[in-house]
């Protein structure tokens, strides 16, 4: 289910390599540092100064289900390697537990680089690849949007209603578990069905109006 | 003293026994929390995932408010401590701008940090009357209340202390164990299960070999998994306690008629009678 | 002060005294290097004795030698040189005064045990009830509240611990005052202010582990099987907390399963310590492979990032660690350690890529390599003496003075300077005394003490034996039966005196000794103790204050031989202890008075070399009064710097050239010849004889000593296209071209650089050191000139070893991008169909393989010796290793000097070095030549080999097998051993198939009556 960008994107690609002579060999071009200058200006990440010791990789409790280790994904960020990056499971696998970033010895903001690129993906026309958990937090936002709070019960609600979400989640079993876990959840009285709206909740709307600004 | 309370969304669900046990607490100790006033979600992980504007702007409007109150913020949420300090330190460094007035007069401070004081432990131990003899825990932190360490102030990140000496005051048997701090997965819990649910089983395993009866945590998301993924263990379970939970009973020395632990669900109470601790 | 010393310097002339802070193999060596050479030295350290960090090594790496054997030599030799004045447990509190006349004001602090009455003798830490943690042994063990740090310890005296001692702490106990035999125990000792008066100072502080539990790295003071390199040194060591034998704190286990994390706290700069420690690459493979000697079982693992080996032979020892001793080695690094609750094991997880997945190692001990730093007590005196530090509290010197502080007359030597290893230390601490002596050199011989000629006393008539046994406290009276043994010792032949002592050799005892000579009319002398390596010279020099010929003394080691081998049998080791007694009262029967030959010492150098080095060590030695020929091969002075432009850290080296080029032709005690070579070289030290060979004639000099500073050349590379296509430069050519039109760069887009080219391989084992800078300096000059130039760095293992790493951190903080190939997979640099330069690459951090279109591709070629070193080795008969630099007389202690006595060695001669490491060399070199010329007469000992040449054959069998070519057949067509060139080993006299070749003082006669003896028991 690649979308017309992505695969825009995977053919030039293919391209470059293909100028590349054999297959496999990675042009390094021009690419690298005009990315690198730009995730490093809109993070403050030290991304140059790593020296690829692996620290994070060794540190983060999901390497195993990150396609692009936490290591590599700097080094791709110096390369320029941005479709591989926004397309890739990492940028929403991330736990944001901020081991990678405590553990860096060059101060490279590990963490912050990744969630950056999350939210490069998530503003890009890239189908993200973790495609639930996207759609999560911008079901979380448009719930806090709505209410100024976020009631547990009525998000999850929300996001079985986004579309697909829900015929997904009947193909994997997923809502049948969730299911028995609502009712246990109700039956231990952890589940409130009033959500609370702040009274200045269009004080809090109004800052989603520049909510693409980010630091620019 | 006078603290402005920042309850954040969990305990007003979830969590609400968290919230129950904080007000005993606190009115144990002589502290007032005042709520701050039609408080807003701090935005969580979602936020901070897609908007770095968002992230600093949603917290700030607390924080303005608190500034307002003239007091300083205790958080039981790790989660929100986490984000209301971003926004603080970004609001300081003046990258972003907000629309409500944030100066930085006021301090932010994590619930546990606060009450593991040296002043604060010993005003709590003069408080116990009822030590937990012999309930032997786990502490657990999670990762947002003390990650990145240069964000948080914790310079033990990887050995924090502080909910290990609010349960040793308690009379708790505290265990030293290395995943005081490991990620338990809950940001991921929605979406990738699978993922979640490895990361808290281990933990639990870790635990458990590390001789642990209970785990004791101040995180409402952290509990709140640690405690859901034992919902099929017939037995064997290890209840999850947020530290003021333990507090409380040790203040109160009651018996269960209230049914404080009602919402749990791997269930403390068989634990706690076995160790003469509930009547 | 004692009234030996002459002088106060009244005449305005410098003081001839110098004060060392810190008496680690740093500060001794410098006290030594000053001692010997005309100088009175106050040797101060903050502990109760002299050590410092080498004391607790176990063994050293590349040669795997005990540290405790090389070090206590040398702590033997501080300890009876009169011109060291040793004073432990005291600090610098003030410095006045100028370079050439300080006042220092110092605080002695008690003791609490007096240093003239203790004997030693352990009783008090004996009956001592107080149990200590015993820092010396990285608290891993107890000792008690009244203790004796190690067991070489100098002075070999006691003290007592004021944070736990019971009587000191409360009033109570006070037993050790009780039981003392001496009274030496001094409860109401207080701190003591002295002044005391130098011309300069040096500090040589050492450095202490950056990791304390505080930092709480890797679980360290959190669980009990994470230790420290420094603490696993003591957990190897026989004097250990565990005997040298392995296990681990927790439960006594032997560790099946060893992890090394390195880089703890070095390069990080995330903790603010962004510089690399030097030393612990080594430190590590060196521990790893002791592990696996001490249990072949046991598995090693060293998990790190680079492996910096960048010394001479290092990368052999690191080959030999992974392939012979199978170390396994782990590019990874550890970010947490884990703890298994069951069995106190410690997990370490990383990510396996071929695997794709995590994995967890459980280890039984992790040992922390941890990066260094000054000691607070020793940052404290920097701010006091008002030095600058570099941002981590250490020392840095100057590029053109490599051991100067920013204070004039105060120098500095070793790990405070920067992290190093125990070579560069010596050699820095040899240059660090040069430096003073050349402040202080007017007032050399001024204060120190000579030992007045005592007339020697014929020993003529019947032999006369006496025999001294010593107790050693209990180490040999707690096991052999002492009364028995006297008894014995007393009625064998010849014994005219038998008698015993606690501590035979107490500074107390000697005038004791003295007298029972004279009394007794003893003209011969057997000392039953220790061991006569440590022991021997000074129970001579007793012999020779008592008037009697030094060399008739025998020592025998009833210590190590009997009391401790024999603990668990006693009557076997009283038995043995007489029998060792009787063989050498039976050799002392057959000692004949030798005598020493002396002769006259020309105090005139000859250096060969006329580089940095050269000219260095050149002017050192004439800044100390000496006269100096300076041979130089080329037309020009200047050498390899010649051709260099700048340095790292924005240094000129030719600028460095002129400035020494001028002082040196303008020093009228240096003759320059220019185009000129040695071709002979004969004589003795202190005395030599040689031909220089100028193009117009030759001629004939004399002179005392040789540095050799041939120096280094690059490496002409025949790879990646050199020499073919003109956009593939050296890193010098670079540096010119950068150099000469900085605008050039301007043009450039892309640039490759390849490391190891020439160096690392099959051909040339060494690391040439200086590339992986150059790389990196000409990386940020491209980067400063045009930020928009791509360069990528094509390495092996990055070696910027030191404060060299903050460049390398700058470097890629710029955007410099560097690669990690292997050896089996080269780069490859070719032309396509267009033109262009390619290089084809494989990352292994990524395991990707790229292609870059270059402007250019510089080679970081190696370096090599110059080509004249063939010449100089053949004339001066010198040792090289196989890539061709000179093999000194030894890799730890004795970098500058070679085996044959009076030949020196400085700068590339010696291995690929930077410049301050070269001039630090020459300087060093230049101080050790100094101690033969600062003397009068020399004088070789007797104990040399002489051929009888009636019964000689002139096979030649003397002459091939001489360690130091000594034997020569002579006019007569047979074999002549000069004195001065024999050591003494005597491996000619067993070679000799005619047996025509007598060791004096080991005669065949002395030892055959010595074994004799022994049967006959």
């Amino acid at each position: 289910m690649l979308s017309k960008d992505q695969s825009e994107h995977r053919r030039h690609g293919n391209e470059e390599n293909l100028a590349a002579a054999n297959g496999r060999r990675r042009l390094i071009g021009d690419r690298g540092s005009h990315f690198l200058n730009r995730i490093e200006g809109e993070t403050g990440a030290n991304i140059a100064a790593c020296y690829q010791c692996e620290r994070c990789t060794n540190a983060c409790p999901v390497s195993l289900y990150m396609d692009v280790k936490p290591h590599q994904v700097i080094r791709y960020v110096q390369l320029g390697w941005r479709e591989e990056l926004l397309q890739s499971a990492t940028i929403w696998v991330c736990l944001s537990c901020e081991m990678c970033t405590t553990y860096c010895p060059n101060e490279v903001g590990v963490a912050e680089t990744i969630l950056h690129l999350r939210s490069l993906s998530a503003r890009s026309t890239i189908a993200p690849r973790e495609k639930q958990l996207a759609v999560f937090h911008e079901t979380f936002l448009a719930e806090l949007q709505r209410f100024g709070r976020v009631n547990e019960a009525w998000l999850m609600a929300a996001l079985n209603r986004k579309p697909g979400i829900l015929k997904e989640k009947i193909r994997s079993g997923q809502l049948k578990t969730e299911i028995q876990l609502g009712l246990t959840l109700w039956r231990k009285g952890k589940l409130k069905l009033l959500p609370k709206r702040c009274a200045a909740i269009n004080e809090i709307r109004s800052i989603y109006r520049n909510r693409i600004g980010d630091r620019s | 003293m006078k603290l402005a309370f920042y309850p954040g969304c969990s305990l007003e669900g979830m969590a609400n026994d968290y919230a129950r046990s904080i007000a005993a607490v606190f009115r144990h100790l002589d502290i007032t929390l005042v709520e701050i006033d039609d408080w807003s979600c701090c935005g969580a992980t979602a936020a901070h995932s897609l908007s770095e504007m968002m992230a600093v702007a949603l917290p700030a409007r607390n924080l303005a408010a608190a500034e307002k109150m003239g007091l300083d913020i205790v958080s039981p949420c790790a989660n929100c401590f986490n984000r209301l300090m971003f926004s603080k330190v970004m609001i300081q460094k003046k990258i972003f701008d907000v629309p409500w007035p944030v100066t930085g007069s006021i301090q932010v401070h994590d619930m546990t940090r606060f009450l593991a004081r040296p002043d604060m432990v010993t005003h709590i131990e003069d408080r116990v009357r009822m030590p937990l003899k012999g309930l032997k825990v786990v502490c657990y932190y999670g990762c947002q209340m003390v990650r990145p360490p240069r964000l948080t102030g914790f310079t033990d990140y990887e050995n924090p202390l502080t909910l290990d000496r609010l349960a040793t005051a308690a009379g708790a048997k505290v265990l030293d164990w290395s995943y005081k701090t490991t990620c338990c997965g809950a940001s991921i819990g929605i979406g990738r299960r699978d993922i979640q649910e490895s990361l808290t089983a281990r933990l639990l395993e870790k635990a458990r070999q590390t001789g642990a009866e209970a785990i004791v945590v101040s995180c409402p998301l952290c509990q709140a998994n640690l405690d859901l993924i034992q919902r099929d263990k017939a037995s064997g379970c290890l209840p999850v306690f947020y530290f003021t939970e333990l507090l409380r009973l040790a203040f109160e020395a009651d018996n269960d008629s209230a049914g404080w632990f009602r919402m749990h669900i791997a269930d403390p109470v068989p634990l706690l009678k076995a160790k003469d601790l509930l009547r | 002060m004692s009234d030996q010393n002459t002088s106060k310097a009244d005449d305005g002339r410098a003081i001839g005294r110098v004060i060392v802070i810190g008496g680690g193999i740093g500060g001794i060596q410098c006290a030594l290097d000053l001692a010997e050479t005309g100088f009175y030295v106050y040797l101060l350290d903050k502990t109760h004795t002299l050590g410092g960090t080498m004391a607790r090594l176990d063994k050293t790496f590349p040669t795997n030698d005990c540290s405790t054997c090389m070090f206590s030599p040398k702590l033997v030799q501080a300890a009876g040189n009169p011109n060291i004045e040793i004073i432990p447990s005291s600090r610098l509190l003030n410095l006045a005064g100028e370079p050439g006349r300080f006042t220092a004001r110092i605080e002695k602090m008690p003791r609490y045990i007096n240093l003239e009455k203790c004997i030693a003798c352990g009783q008090c830490a004996q009956k001592c009830p107080q149990k200590v943690p015993d820092a010396f042994n990285g608290e891993l063990g107890f000792r008690k509240a009244a203790f004796l740090t190690f067991p070489q310890a100098v002075p070999l005296k006691y003290a007592l611990d004021a944070k736990h001692c019971l009587y000191l702490t409360r009033k109570r106990c006070g037993l050790c005052r009780k039981i003392c035999p001496t009274g030496a125990v001094e409860f109401d000792q207080q701190p003591e202010i002295v002044d005391l008066e130098a011309g300069a100072v040096v500090l040589a502080t050492g450095f202490e582990l950056a990791l304390t539990v505080q930092e709480g790295e890797y679980g360290y003071g959190r669980y009990r099987n994470v230790v420290t390199s420094l603490q696993y040194e003591r957990m190897l060591s026989a004097t250990g907390p565990y005997a040298g034998h392995l296990q681990r704190p927790s439960d006594g286990r032997v560790p099946k399963k060893v992890a090394w994390i390195q880089c703890v706290l070095s390069r990080d700069a995330a903790r603010n310590r962004p510089f690399c420690s030097s030393v612990c690459c080594m430190h590590a493979a060196k521990q790893a492979v002791l592990t696996r000697s001490h249990d072949p079982e046991t598995q090693t693992v060293i998990y790190f990032m680079d492996i910096r080996a960048h010394g001479k032979e290092f990368d052999d020892y690191i080959d030999r660690a992974r392939y012979v001793h199978g170390v396994r080695y782990q590019r990874s690094m550890i970010s947490q350690v884990y703890l298994n609750p069951e069995n106190e094991n410690l997990i370490i997880e990383t990510f396996d890529h071929h695997l794709n997945r995590k994995v967890e190692q459980e280890y039984d001990l992790v040992v922390l390599s941890s990066g260094f730093k000054p000691s607070e007590e020793s940052s404290a005196l920097v701010k006091q003496l008002g030095l600058t530090a570099n941002p981590f509290g250490f020392l840095t010197a100057d590029f053109d003075q490599p051991v100067s502080t920013s204070r004039a007359g105060i120098f500095v030597c070793g790990g405070i300077e920067a992290p190093k290893d125990i070579p560069e230390t010596v050699i820095q601490a040899g240059a660090a005394a040069a430096e003073a002596a050349v402040v202080i050199q007017a007032g050399r011989h001024s204060a120190t003490f000579i030992a007045a000629a005592i007339p020697e006393r014929v020993a003529g008539g019947p032999p006369r034996v006496g025999v001294f046994v010593c107790h050693c406290g209990s180490n040999i009276a707690g096991v052999v039966d002492i009364p028995q043994l006297m008894q014995q010792v007393e009625r064998l032949p010849n014994v005219a005196l038998a008698t015993d002592f606690m501590f035979t050799c107490s500074a107390e005892t000697q005038p004791r000794l003295m007298e029972l000579m004279q009394k007794h009319e003893l003209n011969r002398v057997v000392v039953a103790a220790c061991s006569p390596k440590t022991h021997e010279p000074l129970f001579q020099d007793t012999l020779r204050k008592a008037g009697l010929n030094p060399y008739l003394f025998e020592m025998v080691n009833i210590r190590n031989q009997c009391s401790w081998v024999h603990s668990q049998e006693p009557q076997q080791a009283t038995e043995k202890s007489l029998q060792l007694i009787r063989a050498g009262v039976s050799r002392a029967l057959r000692l004949e008075p030798l005598t020493d030959q002396t002769y006259r010492v020309d105090p005139r150098a000859l250096v060969i070399g006329g580089g940095l080095a050269g000219m260095s060590a050149a002017l050192t030695l004439a800044d100390q009064g000496f006269s100096v020929h300076l041979v130089e091969k080329d037309v020009r002075l200047g050498g390899f710097a010649r051709h260099l432009t700048e340095t790292l850290e924005g240094d000129a080296p030719p600028k460095l050239v002129r400035t020494l080029e001028e002082r040196l032709r303008r020093h009228p005690l240096i003759s320059v010849h220019l185009e000129s070579r040695l071709t002979d070289h004969k004589g003795q030290v202190g005395n030599f004889r040689g031909i220089i060979a100028a193009k117009d004639g030759q001629e004939e000099i004399s002179y005392g000593a040789v540095i050799v500073a041939t120096g280094g050349r690059a490496y002409e590379p025949r790879e990646y296209l050199y020499a073919e296509d003109s956009r593939v430069l050296s890193q010098v050519d670079l540096s010119r071209r950068l150099k000469d039109d900085p605008s050039w760069v301007r043009g450039l887009e892309r640039v490759v650089m390849i490391q190891c080219v020439g160096s690392r391989n099959a051909d040339f084992g060494f690391c040439s050191r200086v590339c992986c800078s150059a790389a990196v300096k000409n990386s940020i000059a491209i980067k400063e000139s045009n930020p928009d130039v791509q360069v990528v760095i094509l390495y092996r293992d990055l070696r910027t070893f030191g404060f060299k790493e903050l460049y390398y951190l700058k470097a890629r903080r710029m955007g410099v991008m560097f690669f990690r190939f292997i050896p089996g997979e080269q780069p490859r640099v070719y032309n396509d169909s267009a033109e262009k330069l390619i290089v084809d690459f494989t990352d292994r951090s990524s395991h990707q393989e790229f292609r870059v279109e270059s402007d250019l591709v510089v080679l970081s070629s190696g370096m090599r010796p110059h080509a004249g070193a063939d010449q100089i080795a053949a004339v001066l008969k010198l040792p090289r290793t196989k890539e061709g630099f000179f093999l000194e007389a030894h890799v730890k202690l004795q970098p500058l000097e070679f085996a044959s006595p009076g030949v020196f060695l400085a700068g590339l001669a010696h291995s690929p070095r930077f410049i301050p490491e070269a001039i630090a060399m020459a300087k060093g070199a230049a101080q050790q030549a100094a101690k033969i010329l600062c003397r009068e007469k020399m004088s070789t000992p007797a104990t040399v080999a002489v051929v009888d040449p009636d019964r000689c054959a002139a096979c030649l069998a003397c002459v091939r097998s001489c360690p130091f070519a000594a034997p020569f057949i002579n006019a007569e067509g047979v074999s002549e051993i000069p004195p001065a060139k024999c050591r003494g080993c005597g491996i000619c006299v067993v070679e000799c198939p005619a047996r025509a070749i007598t060791l004096k003082h080991s005669t065949d006669e002395q030892i055959e009556a010595k074994i004799d003896a022994l049967l006959e028991g």
